[in-house]
């Protein structure tokens, strides 16, 4: 009793933040320490990069109640473009025994930071283009066309094997330096959660979450849905592209099998439903959370460790649709809204107009509200 | 000519096996509102089924199908009962999600077991028939292709002519209507789950000896099976036949004029149709149990 009216008040919010505060400053020192191996900050940098990803995932998905199931190619598109730009490939001559360094991909060798830029904004063009096609479907047939999106942009790459290097992929100069990671990716994470705070607090933010309330009524309200919506995920595809360009320089080399990974996708939409979707921290502590728990599992279940998940994800779904972040505020009906777009319309006579119905919100919003009332 | 023709008939025949794929996933959808996100890996777990039976105890996939259908309809039922049954009442993306958790328990289970080889069943009936100097006929698919025609020419006279049917599709058409006449709406969506799963298995032990079985070639049936559904309409037993024949036809024609790389292509022309279809004609292009418009919010 007493301790869920604190979880509601301000208090509880300041103490949040200020915990996030604390781990930041705690991460920043770490590599400082003992406990910051290289080994340790290669497995932090990768939590840093799915939190990162996650974040990203929770503009369409949460904010704009897009829900992207193909997010993964927007990943993997920043790592391909990044790796042709920088691409080299080491041929030993058999009789001198001589190396020779050559430019692969687009024969272009840049340095990494004009490829990841140039990769980024490649990408975010792409979903740009992408998504003024995918965004006109709603609910399900958005989710699915995106699926389809990293399906068949993964098989692109795997055929445009001139440039891509097929199925094999291409390799990177290899450039070793895990502190430097590992800084570069928790500045871009602080950054992108200092954003996306801003983000929810400003008129084009609040625009997102009317297009997500009803998309028809913001329209009558003078928004620009489809140039708003279009923006908001030709950025998400941008920024998870930064993430995607870094990953493959330190990876050293990538290939269309790991570099498109549906699992991408997954941790990013699991993670944020974990934490909370629609939320600021929610997508970040949900993907640290989920993070260390497959690592634990990982560890202890090297086989199985994904059956877990996907019972985890059932759990989620069914028993604590709102989150970690639905403990903490009990009057938000932003998951709500997001479900309601998915309410079948199994009470429509077959003739009815595709026009949507003023009431159909309300019973979603009881449903949700009991589920939660019985995970709280 | 003989090319074209060549691809006509390998395109007819692909189009058969794409057919009784995808109904088990039309049929669920259109009937529960559920989008069996599973769908690809219960068509594996029916392949692994055959291969199980054809590898350990020497049975031709053809045979085996009936037995796994009835197999698949017992795990159809259960699910139903312990899982789906709950979530049926709450909006689309909560089963979906359901759903996908169900397809990586599934894949990864499959993977524990089966490990992530690639295999195959070796069935009596394959190889080529020359119907002229040029163009051969692929006899295990054409096999497949008129199992897949007699599977819907029955499900359409079960839905058409007998009670049951009739309460299934009443239940599609309008969910409290049909429980008011007194039609057991649990029983139907348990019947409807359970034949769907059932016929996706049978379509599994079907592709065994035609498709090369992994783990984790689910996804790209299930992106297959929404295509089709979605240029189809909810639920149609006629349009997963029409559409399915046009995504063989598009994939076969694409594998013959494209050497090399055309099996790539043919999945890029399966998400083309999808993301055309929906975008161009939400609405279906053949009238299903329930009507669709995926731009409507």
């Amino acid at each position: 009793m007493n301790l869920i009216s604190f979880l509601n008040s301000p208090a509880a919010k300041k103490l949040g933040w200020a915990l996030c505060g604390l781990a930041v400053a705690g991460m920043a020192i770490l590599p400082m320490t003992h406990f910051g191996s290289n080994a340790e900050l290669f497995t932090l940098t990768l939590m840093l990069t799915s939190i990162g990803v996650a974040i990203n995932w929770n503009i369409t998905g949460g904010f704009t109640g897009y829900v992207d199931f193909g997010h993964a190619v927007w990943f993997g598109l920043g790592a391909y473009v990044t790796s042709m730009l920088m691409a080299i490939s080491i041929k030993l001559d058999p009789v001198t025994l001589e190396e020779t360094v050559e430019a692969d991909g687009l024969g272009t060798a840049w340095g990494p930071v004009p490829a990841i830029i140039v990769g980024a904004l490649f990408t975010g063009l792409c979903a740009a283009g992408i998504g003024r096609a995918t965004m006109r479907l709603k609910g399900p047939y958005f989710s699915i066309a995106m699926l389809g999106t990293l399906v068949a942009v993964r098989e692109i790459v795997r055929v445009a094997e001139p440039i891509t290097g097929g199925g094999v992929g291409l390799n990177l100069p290899p450039y070793i330096n895990r502190p430097l990671f590992y800084y570069i990716h928790l500045v871009l994470v602080v950054v992108l959660g200092v954003f996306t705070w801003w983000l929810r607090k400003s008129q084009f933010g609040t625009n997102l979450i009317a297009i997500r309330e009803d998309e028809i009524g913001a329209e009558m309200r003078g928004i620009n849905t489809i140039a708003t919506k279009v923006a908001a995920f030709s950025f998400s595809g941008f920024s998870t592209a930064v993430f995607g360009g870094l990953w493959a320089y330190q990876n050293t080399s990538v290939d269309p099998d790991i570099a498109f990974i549906e699992t991408r996708t997954i941790d990013a939409v699991l993670g944020t439903l974990f934490g909370g979707i629609g939320t600021v921290l929610g997508p970040i502590l949900g993907s640290a959370g989920l993070f260390w728990l497959k690592e634990v599992l990982w560890a202890r279940f090297t086989e199985s460790h994904l059956i877990f998940q996907g019972v985890l994800l059932i759990l989620l779904v069914m028993y604590m649709p709102k989150g970690i972040a639905g403990l903490f505020d009990t009057r938000g009906t932003s998951l709500a809204t997001i479900w309601s777009k998915w309410m079948p319309s199994k009470d429509e006579s077959p003739d009815a107009s595709p026009t949507p119905k003023s009431g159909s919100g309300k019973p979603v919003v009881d449903t949700v509200a009991t589920s939660n009332e019985g995970a709280v | 000519m003989d090319q074209f023709l060549q691809a006509l008939i390998n395109g007819v025949a692909l189009g058969g096996m794409y057919a009784i794929l995808v109904l088990g996933f039309s049929v669920i959808w259109g009937v529960m509102g559920v989008i069996n996100f599973a769908h690809g890996e219960f068509v594996m777990l029916g392949a692994y089924m055959a291969w199980l039976a054809n590898n350990q105890l020497g049975v031709d996939p053809f045979l085996s199908a009936p037995f796994i259908f009835v197999l698949m309809m017992g795990i159809g039922y259960l699910l139903q009962l312990l899982l789906v049954n709950r979530v049926i009442d709450r909006p689309h993306l909560v089963s979906l999600l359901v759903m996908f958790g169900v397809s990586i328990i599934m894949a990864n289970g499959l993977k524990l077991i089966f490990s992530a080889d690639f295999r195959r069943a070796d069935s009596s009936l394959r190889g080529a028939y020359d119907l002229t100097d040029n163009i051969t006929l692929p006899v295990t698919k054409t096999a497949v292709f008129f199992i897949a025609l007699a599977v819907l020419g029955g499900l359409s006279l079960f839905l058409q002519s007998t009670r049951l049917g009739k309460s299934i599709r009443a239940a599609a058409q309008n969910r409290e209507a049909a429980q008011i006449v007194g039609i057991n709406i649990n029983k139907v969506y348990a019947i409807t789950f359970a034949l769907c799963i059932g016929i996706t298995g049978l379509a599994g032990a079907l592709i065994s000896p035609i498709l090369s079985i992994a783990p984790f070639q689910g996804p790209p049936l299930t992106l297959r099976a929404f295509a089709v559904t979605a240029m189809a309409g909810l639920g149609s037993v006629k349009g997963a036949l029409g559409g399915a024949i046009v995504l063989g036809l598009i994939e076969a024609t694409v594998a013959v004029y494209v050497s090399g790389i055309g099996t790539n292509l043919a999945i890029i022309a399966s998400f083309v149709i999808l993301v055309v279809a929906l975008v161009v004609r939400p609405q279906g292009l053949f009238g299903g149990l329930r009507p669709v418009d995926a731009t409507a919010s």
